[in-house]
């Protein structure tokens, strides 16, 4: 690269490459670093909403392979959450050590995806995102009614992961295992998508007669596609099962499965980066918003009620606004930032 | 772009300040614009209102109390995020609301020894092995029925059994009291002759009630919230169905009356606190403090849980330094504790944390409530967390 201008490819691995200039590289080191001295200079709080923008980060990508990649739509990934929220947790209740109960939480909720993502070879579009909404409050309810499983309508209680002895019994020790796992969750999907497989899936998003007709086998793909992602929301689910250490029914339903699709449609369909920042906008934007309530509260105390009670309004709005004027979503913008800074100050 | 800038920075130095030293913090969780803000904002109405008014008068002990309030719109992630706020912040005791975000904080709260009062009633979480630092003012949801179910038997003058119909959403909160209720009613004698699932959001009710109407009930249990209790009881008045609904405590208020009007008439509500108007001392004052507006009966509990929890936290006050134990202890310690006449008198016990086994029984008209009695349970052991 070096004595050229700009970036030139003379091979396709180069082209693939993640981060094709040395200032890339290290910008993410240094905001990898960043992070992981967080715990040490953030709040508590802070650190909790990390916390959580992790577990998010985790469900987002996973349900971006699936719908931004893969092009099926599924609107029953919150439910597939709580399916790994409620393995993983019946593990650890049983003595599982902490990882083998996640791993087996992903894995059962991967084949729980599989099996309702079997209607996918024969519905498309609306159809599937029925079906899916079927899988979504057929889960419901097992949760609810299952109760000798899942304790049904009073829930299950369970302890913070202990991990070789060490209990992570606070936000700053639980954001490493959060963080750990999103890492390599994005890691894992970022690469799927370098690989036949990845580009299967986009074929097949893009138009699947055509995939069809250049060999790739449409059924197992698209369960592949479902596999992946639903393993990878039974691990979100179990990290939140752990991390919130009671889990009820009503943390899993439709409305989360909603909110993961309002993320990857922020953030941006199919792109990694994209889930990404979905998840830390999705997962922020009601705090801040909760700030700014009682900012302006505190100018007016006696609307101050109404002003809180707006947040869920402007919430709504936001995302309408989204889907008119960033239907690319946040990460097409970031592309056009970073353009306009590679070209600065000749710009175009 | 700038000013996106100063208005971030502006937030983000407010929410970094946290002012006063000499004050006692409680945090907030209130539900003002989510699915239950239609309870929820009455319930929080009470809560500030109960403060202001013990700030008015002193404080505890020479100590004011401020209040962090926190609307998470019955979102469990947003619950969190806030309590987690309100740590940051150095609260001492938190006012809770829904099952949703109780029950996703009981580990929290049990881990930072936090102690909540929280307006959820579930049963299970008036269990000290479950729930250490959980307390809430009225009896629970099973405990409610129970004492319906008491009642009736009592006041039952035929001489066959009393034909029993339930009607409850598919949901955590209808679910939660139906096992106890089917297991008293059978210790009772009664016959279940009928059970029905009718949503939340229900707009209609009119098939499950003439599938109900064919078993000839003499008394429906409804397990719901107010929009669904007001199409059930409609519905039963079109259909012209006999029997008599016994409302639960989430399910009938003053916004009930309203929204069914004459098709309450004669049938029951279940209270855990007096209504509006009720000659007791505590009337004075939410009086005092509301104008003379008339309140909902979730505004009554709310002022009720934070004038409880204020008790405790004096108690603690008095005892030595202010920590979330202590207060939790000082719950813990109180004997049949009087909240100026609002709900019948409030004890826990170390090792149940059920406040009491009073339940008032209200016969409801459309233009008022009336009690009919205060049954009380014995306070069994084998119901404690059931």
């Amino acid at each position: 690269m070096r004595g050229k201008c700009g970036l030139f490819h003379t091979s396709y691995a180069s082209e693939t490459r993640f981060f094709q200039s040395g200032f890339q590289k290290l910008s993410l080191g240094l905001f990898l670093v960043l992070l992981l001295c967080s715990p040490f200079f953030l709040s508590n709080y802070q650190v909790s909403m990390l916390n959580m923008i992790n577990i998010a980060v985790i469900g987002a990508v996973a349900l971006n392979l699936l719908t931004g990649c893969c092009g099926q739509i599924s609107l029953g990934h919150g439910a597939f959450i709580g399916v790994g929220a409620y393995t993983t947790g019946l593990c650890t209740l049983a003595g599982w050590p902490f990882f083998a109960a996640l791993l087996f939480g992903g894995l059962v909720t991967a084949v729980v995806g599989m099996l309702f993502g079997i209607p996918s070879l024969r519905l498309k579009g609306i159809y599937l995102a029925i079906a899916t909404l079927a899988a979504q409050l057929i889960l419901s309810y097992v949760f609810l009614h299952w109760t000798s499983v899942t304790g049904g309508a009073i829930g299950m209680g369970l302890d913070a992961p202990v991990i070789l002895g060490m209990s992570l019994d606070n936000d700053a020790k639980m954001f490493y295992l959060t963080f750990g796992v999103a890492a390599a969750s994005v890691l894992l999907v970022a690469n799927i998508l370098r690989t036949r497989h990845g580009r299967a899936f986009v074929a097949i998003r893009d138009f699947h007669q055509s995939a069809e007709s250049v060999g790739v086998n449409l059924f197992a793909y698209k369960l592949q596609a479902f596999a992946v992602s639903s393993f990878l929301a039974g691990i979100a689910g179990g990290l939140w099962a752990h991390y919130t250490m009671y889990i009820t029914p009503e943390q899993f339903d439709i409305m989360l499965s909603i909110q993961y699709l309002a993320m990857i449609i922020i953030g941006g369909l199919g792109s990694v980066l994209g889930s990404i920042f979905g998840a830390v906008f999705v997962t922020l934007l009601p705090e801040f918003l909760g700030v700014l309530a009682q900012w302006a509260g505190s100018f007016f105390p006696n609307i101050s009620m109404y002003f809180l009670a707006l947040r869920e309004g402007i919430f709504g709005l936001i995302l309408v606004l989204f889907l008119i004027f960033e239907p690319e979503g946040l990460a097409h913008r970031w592309r056009l930032i970073k353009a306009y800074w590679k070209l600065y100050p000749f710009a175009h | 772009m700038r000013r996106k800038l100063f208005t971030l920075a502006a937030a983000l130095v407010l929410f970094a300040a946290s002012p006063g030293l000499a004050q006692i913090k409680i945090g907030v969780l209130s539900d003002l614009s989510g699915p239950t803000s239609d309870v929820g904002r009455p319930y929080a109405d009470g809560v500030r209102h109960c403060v202001e008014y013990l700030n008015k008068h002193g404080g505890i002990g020479g100590q004011r109390i401020e209040m962090l309030q926190v609307d998470y719109a019955y979102n469990v992630q947003q619950a969190i995020a806030a309590y987690n706020r309100f740590k940051g912040q150095g609260i001492v005791a938190l006012q809770g609301w829904g099952t949703a975000d109780t029950e996703a904080l009981v580990r929290f709260v049990a881990r930072d020894e936090i102690p909540t009062y929280s307006a959820s009633y579930s049963a299970h979480l008036a269990d000290p092995k479950v729930a250490p630092f959980n307390f809430f003012i009225a009896a629970d949801y099973s405990t409610q029925a129970r004492a319906a179910l008491q009642y009736f038997h009592d006041n039952w003058t035929e001489d066959r059994p009393i034909r029993l119909g339930l009607l409850y959403p598919n949901h955590p909160y209808g679910l939660a009291p139906i096992p106890a209720i089917k297991a008293f009613a059978q210790e009772l004698g009664y016959e279940l002759v009928a059970e029905d699932n009718v949503g939340l959001g229900d707009m209609d009710a009119t098939s499950q009630l003439l599938r109900m109407q064919r078993q000839r009930p003499d008394y429906v249990w409804v397990g719901g919230t107010i929009s669904s209790t007001a199409v059930i009881l409609k519905d039963a008045q079109k259909v012209g169905m006999q029997a008599k609904f016994i409302t639960n405590i989430w399910g009938s208020d003053e916004q009930l009356l309203q929204l069914a009007g004459s098709a309450v008439n004669g049938h029951y509500g279940l209270q855990t606190s007096v209504v509006f108007g009720t000659d007791v001392p505590g009337m004075e004052v939410i009086k005092e403090m509301t104008g003379g507006r008339p309140q909902m009966t979730h505004y009554i509990r709310g002022f009720a849980s934070m004038y409880v929890m204020a008790e405790a936290i004096r108690i603690a006050a008095e005892k030595g330094p202010l920590t979330g134990r202590a207060i939790r202890d000082a719950s813990r310690a109180l004997r049949d504790f009087d909240p100026m006449g609002l709900t019948p008198p409030i004890s826990f016990f170390e090792d149940d944390h059920r406040p009491n086994m009073v339940v008032y029984i209200y016969q409801l008209f459309e233009d008022r409530m009336e009690m009919l009695a205060e049954q009380e349970l014995e306070r069994r052991p084998e119901w404690l967390g059931q």
